[in-house]
């Protein structure tokens, strides 16, 4: 499938890149076709650079300042104080324990979360594929806790886990898996692990649609063959199917790290500011909006940001190869 | 044909792997629904029995928590209507942005095209609280704060990037040919990008704006922390009933249910077309 898709964009690409011109075709209908490419990218780069691009301009250039909410205008300028300074003892975020704690727990979040999301994807598409009764009913039902919103479903968790009078720790008790209720949310030894359970069940859909399509386009003739060479269904997963689906999953993969490393709004809602699941979002926001120390706060979303790229980078690198390995 | 991926004996489909499989399928199934059934059952308690010690299944249904959430105070009319102007706008100006980028990225490619695409997801990268004070003087100065028009906008940049990408992707899929064939028989640009591409990508574009039109519908943190009243959304409607102590959760839940049903509705009736849209669009 990706031989293929690469093969299609090459031939697309010789068809009618500035290098190669469609033959019989004279350059002043290049010169135009390249106008009007511009023209119609222009609209799209002025609004992401407008409204992305610039203001993380501006965020890093305040992560150079002193300055606060109160007094933005008289910032001053103070070099990398904001994230490394010596000064009778070492100052800044790189020297801020929290802040690192806050960079563990993010990339701890991320990977067990999406490791599970994986999994757990691949695990209910291939459950979706097949055929059983009801299966629009139970697919339509799977879709729901992708589609709302994340306030509203880390409400209905925090509801659900509240150590009282919630349905969870009155199910494990009745069950006798526990023997007294636990508080999911306070609790620092249990808070990380009610978060990434709440991501799990909102994103899981996700993957598992993203996987689905890809099963959906795989060639039968696999299948029957190796049916016919009597080959464990175990050993056809791991030997055909895997590998087939694997692009569809990186993709998944890539689309969930990347908000799982920005992740906010569900550890906001569930344990606040709590030091055991800060990430590096909340952190950043708590100095911005709390503390309004704009300068710091800054510099922490800068760093965050610069780890976020690094992240996708390295991922990318890695996946790449291993495609690239396999074809 | 599709089954035979998964149970590697067809023949067996009605026998007993065939029930485990269903089985195992509603399991699934009912795991990820249970959060939002209890939350509509407890929007049908009275904040009593929603207080129960024991949680319980079984007790007789009221009306009297949606009653007091859509109650003349709340203003759910005030947010709901504010969640489809940002939604829908954000979506039909991402559409009109997205179309001509994507057709001269797929259609016109060059050596930067890669970098654009490139560059474009990566301000996906961008934490929003990375940018929020840059973004809120901006918006005070402009007056944009708490206005449907920024929030607007907010959201047409945050789903701009996917946008492109789905469009991209669907116009991939349409052999180059076409263009070439359209351009000799004397059609202009902009006659082949109306008449010709977009009724060949219609079905996409359906996909892609539905999808943007969940992602700005289901967005928070913009919503938050950019509007008061005038442009607040559903989000910002539940997030006010305060929890605090778990006082008002049969609100809270009738909130809840309020807030979702329109999308999940939504959602229901364009399922095929939600599915196409976030499988074709990142897995092509």
């Amino acid at each position: 499938m990706a031989t293929d898709e690469q093969g299609i964009a090459q031939a697309r690409h010789e068809a009618s890149s500035d290098d190669t011109p469609p033959r019989g075709r004279g350059t002043r209908v290049r010169r135009q076709r390249v106008r009007a490419a511009w023209l119609f990218l222009a609209p799209m780069l002025i609004v992401l650079t407008a409204v992305a691009g610039w203001p993380l301009v501006r965020t890093f250039w305040f992560s150079l300042t002193d300055a606060s909410l109160s007094s933005l205008d008289g910032a001053q300028f103070i070099g990398f104080d904001n994230y490394l300074v010596f000064d009778d003892g070492w100052y800044g975020i790189l020297a801020d324990p929290l802040w690192w704690q806050s960079v563990w727990n993010t990339l701890y979040f991320t990977l067990v979360s999406v490791s599970l999301e994986a999994v757990l994807g691949v695990i209910v598409a291939l459950v979706l594929n097949a055929h059983f009764r009801g299966r629009t009913l139970v697919r339509a039902a799977m879709l729901i806790p992708w589609a709302i919103p994340t306030v509203v479903s880390a409400k209905i968790w925090a509801w659900m886990l509240n150590d009282q009078f919630g349905i969870i720790n009155h199910l494990l008790l009745t069950i006798g898996l526990i023997d007294a209720p636990l508080s999911w949310t306070a609790d620092a030894s249990l808070s990380m692990w009610a978060v990434i359970m709440v991501d799990v069940w909102k994103a899981t859909p996700f993957v598992a649609l993203l996987v689905l399509a890809a099963l959906q386009m795989l060639p039968n003739d696999c299948y029957e063959a190796a049916k016919v060479d009597g080959i464990h269904p175990a050993k056809v997963f791991f030997r055909v199917t895997l590998p087939l689906i694997t692009p569809a999953l990186l993709v998944a993969v890539i689309f969930r790290a990347l908000d799982a490393l920005r992740v906010f709004d569900v550890i906001y809602v569930l344990t606040s500011n709590a030091a055991s699941t800060m990430t590096m979002s909340i952190y950043a926001r708590q100095q911005l909006v709390e503390f309004q120390d704009v300068g710091y706060g800054s510099a922490a979303s800068t760093l965050l940001f610069m780890i976020i790229a690094l992240v996708t980078v390295i991922y990318l690198y890695l996946g790449r190869r291993q495609l690239g390995g396999e074809q | 044909m599709t089954a035979s991926n998964v149970d590697q004996a067809p023949g067996r489909k009605s026998g007993a792997g065939g029930t485990a499989l269903t089985l195992l399928a509603w399991l699934i199934g009912i795991t990820m629904f249970f959060p939002i059934l209890w939350v509509v059952l407890t929007a049908l308690k009275t904040e009593q029995t929603a207080f129960s010690m024991t949680p319980t299944f079984i007790f007789s249904p009221t009306l009297e928590s949606f009653r007091s959430a859509l109650a003349q105070g709340s203003g759910y009319w005030h947010y709901a209507l504010n969640s489809v102007i940002t939604a829908l706008g954000s979506t039909l100006v991402g559409l009109a942005l997205a179309i001509p980028a994507a057709y001269a990225m797929a259609f016109y490619p060059s050596r930067r095209t890669d970098f654009t695409l490139v560059w474009m997801v990566s301000t996906k990268f961008i934490p929003a609280v990375g940018v929020l004070i840059p973004v809120f003087l901006v918006y005070r100065s402009l007056g944009l704060l708490d206005t449907r028009l920024g929030l607007t906008m907010l959201f047409t940049a945050m789903n701009l990037p996917i946008m492109v990408w789905m469009v991209y992707s669907y116009f991939r899929d349409i052999p180059v040919d076409i263009v070439e064939a359209a351009s000799i028989d004397g059609a202009s640009t902009t006659q082949t990008m109306f008449r010709v591409i977009l009724p060949l990508a219609l079905p996409g574009l359906a996909s892609t704006g539905l999808l943007a039109l969940i992602l700005a519908w289901n967005e928070s943190f913009w919503s938050l922390t950019m509007t008061d009243y005038h442009a607040a959304t559903l989000a910002v409607y539940t997030a006010s009933f305060k929890s605090g102590e778990g006082l008002f959760w049969a609100r809270l839940s009738a909130a809840s249910v309020l807030t979702i049903a329109p999308i999940v509705v939504l959602g229901w009736f364009a399922q095929r077309q939600m599915v196409r849209g976030l499988t074709f669009g990142a897995v092509k």
